[in-house]
């Protein structure tokens, strides 16, 4: 049995490139099953989407725990999650990255094909979508399913939902990204370590589940503890403000959803705090005098 | 207050998380700079519950509290008393969303205006429940898609029109109801300010686009809104004591087009439809600015040819 894990964010694809995969596997005459792993995901929060392939039929039901194969649609997970935990050791790692595979720090030495998925995707489908360019480089890396299975299988199911002429598009990308991947050597430096979490034993749980403010081993809980939530690595575009034409109207300070427009009123003064910055555009869309541009990459 | 002279201070902070472009977040963001610290917040369940607060983790600054979908009014009237009882001067406000307004939490609001409670209602409204994965709500306007009013080839959408809250919350006789628009700040801080002010049942309630629901650019998000009000989809109002107020006229009547074809919820509506909906529209428009007569916008020729979803658009946004 072949096992799948998808690491994605919520709006890339995961779930559709994990049933894609397994409708190409039954194309070729395996047998394949393919489900999500369901959370409060929003748009642009990390997402966990699983697939088994396998010549006889599949009983297994449970989530994937020692993945064969680990696609990775969105490099910027690499810093908040273990992606390599309980990877085989003859595994594979393919990955969306701009990086070759030796400089990409998996922490771990591991097979790895990479991809630049969101320049194929912004190319040809002209979003950054990425989980059709993903397919390719994975049928590249892996071997295990014929491109040309793939392309099939996309334009089935994109074809079924989106329009015919979707689904060709997006075959392409994945072709595309399959003639771009480059299959190396991970790095293995760095040492991720796992969150800990907030784990109180009954005695310590405050009555009705009250919170104050408070510092734990896990970090912080209660009011305002999101600050520790980082979520720069939801954005694909970032907005840069030019000080030259910027009038201090304050209506991207008003208008941005994340709070990370910050006014420094002594100093009469706007800030980004990127750290925040999930890259809608809204500031950029509706600044009057058209001093904020989004630029993809980090600043 | 101007924008400028808005407080510094972020009591709903950075790290939620919210959908990238969010107008729920926003007009929260917003409206709780303007209360203050001497706030407490009761949330239903909704989106803001899962991005404002995710146990043992939270955005808020300020008290927050959270139980059940049906009770925001129930709620916001036991925090208040209780606050009176210890004699704390505190503002008891609600964000409950248009499901948890229109729908489930209706009873409860109405009993909380009924009595007069000393609270601040605030309806965030998007348009369907967005949080379980947008379902039709009372919110939801004619035409649009959701998935339990899916698109096929007999019935394309939502078939009710959305349902007149403002009538029905004003009807309770409470002090104060307004509706506000995240597009048009200073009307935005206005109401939210006297609303602040004001003894009694008070309900705000807030236009605010949802970009995975309504299928938008996320940096749409305000103009969608002008729109929905320069197209008269959206009225800014607000009933003082029984007295109707219009705060904002636009200059002329745009085309309800304009409005739903930015939107992917809308793209597949049909010519018949669109002529629906636009005529709803002209009423409303009518009966808002005391305007006679059908204006000519009514007339206009809306498109011969189909508006099926775009090719593009199915890409960036999916079915």
């Amino acid at each position: 049995m072949f096992e799948l894990r998808f690491h994605g964010r919520g709006g890339q694809g995961a779930v559709m490139a994990a049933q894609t995969i397994a409708e190409a596997a039954v194309i070729e005459g395996n047998y394949a099953v393919a489900f999500p792993f369901f959370g409060a995901e929003r748009r642009g929060a990390p997402v966990l989407a699983f697939a088994r392939i396998d010549s006889k039929k599949i009983y297994s039901k449970t989530q994937v725990y020692a993945p064969d194969c680990e696609v990775v649609l969105d490099d910027s997970l690499l810093d908040t999650i273990d992606v390599v935990s309980g990877l085989k050791p003859d595994g594979i790692v393919v990955i969306n990255s701009k990086d070759k595979p030796e400089d990409i720090d998996l922490g771990k030495e591991i097979r790895t094909g990479a991809v630049d998925a969101t320049s194929v995707a912004l190319e040809i489908l002209k979003a950054p979508i990425t989980n059709t360019a993903i397919l390719g480089a994975l049928a590249k890396a892996t071997g295990i399913i014929k491109i040309e299975s793939i392309e099939e299988a996309i334009k089935r199911r994109f074809g079924e939902k989106l329009g015919a002429k979707v689904g060709e598009r997006n075959a392409l990308a994945a072709r595309t990204a399959y003639d771009r991947t480059v299959v190396g050597k991970s790095k293995g430096i760095k040492k991720l370590e796992t969150k800990k979490q907030w784990l109180p034993s009954y005695q310590e749980l405050p009555v009705g589940g009250v919170l104050v403010e408070g510092r734990t081993e896990a970090g912080l809980i209660g009011p305002g503890s999101f600050v520790e939530n980082k979520v720069f690595g939801w954005a694909t575009f970032r907005p840069v403000r030019d000080k030259e034409k910027c009038t201090m109207c304050l209506l991207c300070w008003f208008y941005c959803p994340e709070g990370t427009i910050v006014r420094i009123s002594d100093r009469g003064d706007l800030m980004t705090n990127y750290d925040y910055c999930k890259g809608c555009g809204i500031c950029a869309n509706e600044c009057p005098v058209d001093a904020i541009k989004m630029v993809r990459g980090k600043t | 207050m101007r924008i400028k002279d808005l407080p510094d201070e972020n009591l709903f902070v950075c790290g939620h998380t919210a959908c990238p472009g969010c107008g729920v977040a926003l007009s929260i963001r917003n409206a709780i700079r303007i209360l203050g610290k001497d706030t407490s917040v009761y949330v239903p369940a909704s989106c803001a519950v899962v991005f404002g607060s995710t146990y043992p983790y939270g955005a808020w600054k300020v008290p927050f509290f959270h139980t059940a979908f049906e009770n925001t009014g129930a709620c916001l009237t036991g925090m208040q008393a209780a606050f009176e009882k210890k004699g704390k001067k505190v503002i008891s406000v609600g964000f409950a969303g248009d499901g948890g307004t229109y729908d489930i939490g209706l009873q409860s609001m109405s009993g909380a205006a009924e009595r007069n409670d000393d609270v601040l209602y605030i309806c965030v409204d998007n348009e369907a429940y967005m949080n379980t994965g947008i379902q039709r709500s009372g919110g939801t306007p004619f035409g649009a898609w959701t998935t339990t009013t899916p698109v096929g080839s007999k019935v394309q959408g939502n078939r009710t029109f959305k349902k007149n809250l403002g009538e029905i919350v004003a009807a309770h006789d409470i002090p104060y109801y307004a509706t506000l628009s995240i597009g048009h700040p200073l009307d935005f801080i206005k109401k939210v300010e006297k609303a602040k002010d004001i003894k009694g049942f008070r309900f705000l309630h807030m236009f605010t686009p949802c970009v995975p629901g309504w299928k938008i650019d996320p940096a749409k998000t305000i103009e969608v809104t002008k729109r929905a009000v320069e197209s008269g989809m959206w009225t800014l109002y607000e009933v003082e004591n029984g007295e109707k107020r219009i705060t904002h006229k636009p200059g002329k009547m745009k085309s309800v087009k304009d409005y739903l074809m930015m939107q992917g919820r809308f793209r597949h509506m049909s010519p018949e439809d669109l002529k629906k909906l636009q005529g709803w529209v002209c009423k409303k428009w009518n009966l808002h600015y005391k305007e006679k007569g059908a204006p000519e916008i009514c007339e206009i020729e809306l498109p011969e040819e189909h508006h099926a979803v775009t090719e593009e658009h199915r890409e960036m946004h999916g079915p």
